[in-house]
């Protein structure tokens, strides 16, 4: 027997959604905020060949990239819970690790996650750029520093602003996989309010609009800055 | 032998070509002169198919075709009959210098693969090639890449050969070792060959026609002696001043 | 402190795991392979609408790659798995039965089609339209110049990237279990469960360590593959 969908709980639900975006955007922002300058940094030690840092980095990077996403949550969260009891029972601290926000592993995870893949990223970014270019900075005066912040980053990042954009679409993406954790973010609260009438269809259905959207405006966001930025390369079109 | 009449082509509102005639016989060497965007790189693509003019006729031999509204199994017959080579080569950049010239035989023109080979190197012999059957185009300096071109127009023993700038694209020092290749097979096969060049001396010792082409039409056309020494339109005159240093007299 | 972590994690347990886990790393493989060739087919008929003339195609070829690839992984197999028997419901047909595989490998080859169609366009884009010129002034066909000379020469452009969509498309794989299907992340997690969540750490870096020697083989032979494929080309390494 045919129902059609419930389009009075399709409606309700995605306002249930909705209020999981805020905990989507806080947890996909403050990882990219520790993911940038520390990916960026440690691309730069394996463009340099900094001996042991390079390759710790190496392996990071290979495993983040060779195992899903979903193991290494499993991982992380069931892995910190262990140090740390085995920490607090050292030190006699009395914090329960079973009331500890998801909030913390999540954050842990994808700034974990995403810094890996950001070290990818700028490394291909960092080799388009000329050495030429370093070394006119050098000759007129400028230090290393200042050749960085005022000449090479700007070139680095329009380079790399369409791998930024489908890093930051697929950590989007991958905050959906909180739900592991518990975390309240869209994909959890949709589903528990299915859970209640088992309208799967209508929760996924507006699940799916909300990522679309978001997904949708993040790539705009991007697009707009790519323009901004790479005004100097369109001067002799 | 080809009959070119009344070829226009726009490419968005730019008219490039705006009515031009052409007619050429077995055994002529023609070359095309002409400021950029006069159209003679256009005219050549047209008579391939490279381009679709928007108006034209064309008889080769026998054949007859509009322009325009050609046909696939015309073009294919058609292309049978031209052989082109292009200002940058357009070599294949995935097989050997044997290979490219061979890829023509074997699958346009289903000629059997041993019969192929050996053409093919007769071909790339007679460029001056012979030590490079199997070198991939990376491999080879700019003139030898355009020179594999020529030996690939060549084996197809077509009637007429079609060049388009062929040394524009190539530093000073290689232009020569092509030349001498085009000038070898005009005066020693009898090829028949359209050419549009900058180089006045291939017109002044190869060509037995030279026209002039300026803003979509022909504007003169006749001998070697008669375009490059005693030029009577005005438009011919300006050109052949800018291109041909003061005083270098030629001597025909 | 050592102590208390011997309580709780077991590392020896990772060895004894592998070979629970190890045979149902075939079911693993065996979807991704199916869904790596029907994702290609089908991304190779999007790249074709995406570059066509007709700007209805134009529209669904990009409409499409775009909603996929802002689409969580999770959020397309649940919507598969229970929007499809739903929207049968509406035509009366009954799909209770279908196995689980069928819906992954549905769900994963409509995202690898969408990676392998951008893959496969910008190959194709970046080869040089004189390449197709000269093979139709030598006498080819349109189809035998796309055979014989672009079809290689976007293959080995294509590649690097077709083997980082394999990688990606196997990771994301991962997650069929949470639709029930028992490949080997579904295997670990009965284990799991069977423990009442014992040693759940331990099965999970068996789990990991599984899926990094898959990747990391698959990256060396698609560099293999490459080396083998270039033979026309020489990257700037060599210069």
């Amino acid at each position: 027997m045919s129902q059609g969908l419930n389009y009075e709980f399709l409606i309700d639900t995605f306002f249930v959604a909705l209020s999981g975006i805020s905990i989507t955007l806080l947890v996909t922002i403050v990882s990219l905020i520790v993911a940038l300058p520390l990916g960026f940094l440690l691309a730069m030690t394996r463009i340099n060949r900094i001996p042991v840092i390079q390759r710790i980095a190496q392996i990071y990077v290979s495993f983040v990239r060779g195992t899903p996403i979903i193991i290494q949550i499993f991982i992380i969260y069931s892995s910190i819970p262990l140090i740390l009891k085995a920490f607090f029972d050292k030190y006699n601290i009395q914090l329960d690790i079973y009331k500890i926000n998801p909030i913390w592993y999540a954050l842990i995870i994808f700034s974990f996650s995403t810094t890996a893949l950001l070290i990818e990223v700028f490394r291909s970014a960092l080799g388009t750029v000329k050495k030429e270019q370093l070394e006119a900075a050098y000759s007129v005066g400028l230090t290393t520093f200042q050749a960085y912040r005022r000449i090479i980053i700007q070139q680095v990042l329009v380079v790399a602003l369409p791998n930024l954009c489908t890093t930051t679409v697929n950590l989007i993406k991958a905050t959906s996989l909180g739900y592991a954790m518990s975390l309240p973010e869209i994909t959890l609260n949709a589903k528990v309010a299915a859970n209640m009438g088992y309208n799967y269809v209508e929760a996924y259905l507006d699940i799916f609009i909300i990522y679309l959207i978001l997904c949708m405006t993040v790539e705009y966001i991007f697009k707009v800055l790519e323009k901004r930025l790479s005004k100097y390369k369109m001067a002799n079109a | 032998m080809l009959e070119i009449k009344n070829v226009h082509k726009s490419f968005h509102k730019n008219a490039i070509l705006k009515g031009v005639d052409l007619s050429i016989d077995k055994g002529d060497v023609v070359v095309i002169l002409g400021p950029s965007g006069s159209g003679k790189t256009t005219l050549l693509r047209c008579i391939n198919f490279l381009e679709r003019a928007d108006k034209g006729h064309a008889s080769f031999g026998d054949i007859k075709v509009d322009l325009h509204h050609a046909k696939k199994k015309e073009i294919h017959a058609i292309r049978q009959k031209i052989a082109f080579v292009f200002q940058n080569y357009n070599l294949f950049t995935n097989k050997t210098a044997l290979e490219n010239v061979t890829e023509g035989l074997i699958i346009g023109r289903k000629i059997p693969r041993a019969e192929a080979i050996i053409r093919g190197k007769q071909a790339l012999d007679k460029v001056g090639l012979s030590e490079k059957y199997n070198a991939y185009p990376i491999e080879l300096s700019g003139g030898q890449q355009q020179r594999v071109g020529i030996a690939r127009a060549v084996a197809l023993n077509p009637d007429i050969i079609l060049f388009d700038e062929p040394t524009s694209a190539l530093d000073p020092e290689l232009v020569g070792e092509v030349l001498s290749v085009m000038k070898a097979i005009a005066k020693e096969e009898g090829t028949t060959m359209l050419v549009v060049t900058h180089e006045i001396s291939f017109a002044k010792e190869v060509a037995n026609r030279v026209i002039f082409m300026d803003d979509g039409v022909v504007v003169e056309e006749g001998s070697p002696h008669e375009i490059l020494v005693t030029p009577k339109e005005e438009r011919t005159i300006r050109f052949l001043k800018r291109v041909i240093p003061k005083d270098y007299i030629y001597q025909i | 402190m050592v102590s208390v972590m011997e309580k709780y994690f077991d590392i020896s347990y990772i060895w004894t795991a592998l070979p629970s886990l190890l045979p149902f790393l075939k079911v693993t493989l065996f979807v991704s392979s199916i869904t790596i060739l029907s994702g290609t087919f089908l991304g190779l008929i999007l790249t074709i609408f995406k570059l066509s003339h007709n700007r209805l195609l134009n529209k669904i070829g990009n409409g499409y790659t775009t909603i996929i690839r802002c689409t969580p992984s999770i959020v397309l197999l649940f919507l598969v798995y229970y929007g499809i028997p739903k929207l049968a419901e509406e035509f009366n047909v009954n799909l209770q039965n279908i196995n689980t595989a069928i819906f992954v490998i549905i769900t994963f080859t409509l995202q690898f089609a969408a990676i392998m169609s951008e893959v496969i366009r910008s190959a194709y884009q970046s080869i040089d339209k004189g390449q197709y010129e000269a093979a139709v002034s030598v006498g080819l066909s349109p189809f035998q110049a796309y055979w014989r000379i672009i079809f290689p020469q976007a293959l080995v452009i294509a590649l690097p990237n077709f083997g980082n969509g394999i990688i990606a498309v196997l990771q994301e794989g991962a997650l069929a279990y949470t639709i029930g299907f028992i490949d080997i992340v579904g295997k670990a997690n009965l284990m799991i469960t069977n423990n009442i969540n014992a040693h759940a750490l331990e099965i999970y870096i068996a789990l990991a360590i599984i899926y990094w020697a898959l990747s990391l083989l698959i990256e060396k032979f698609f560099s293999m593959l490459e080396k083998t494929f270039s033979k026309g080309k020489k990257t700037l390494e060599t210069t």
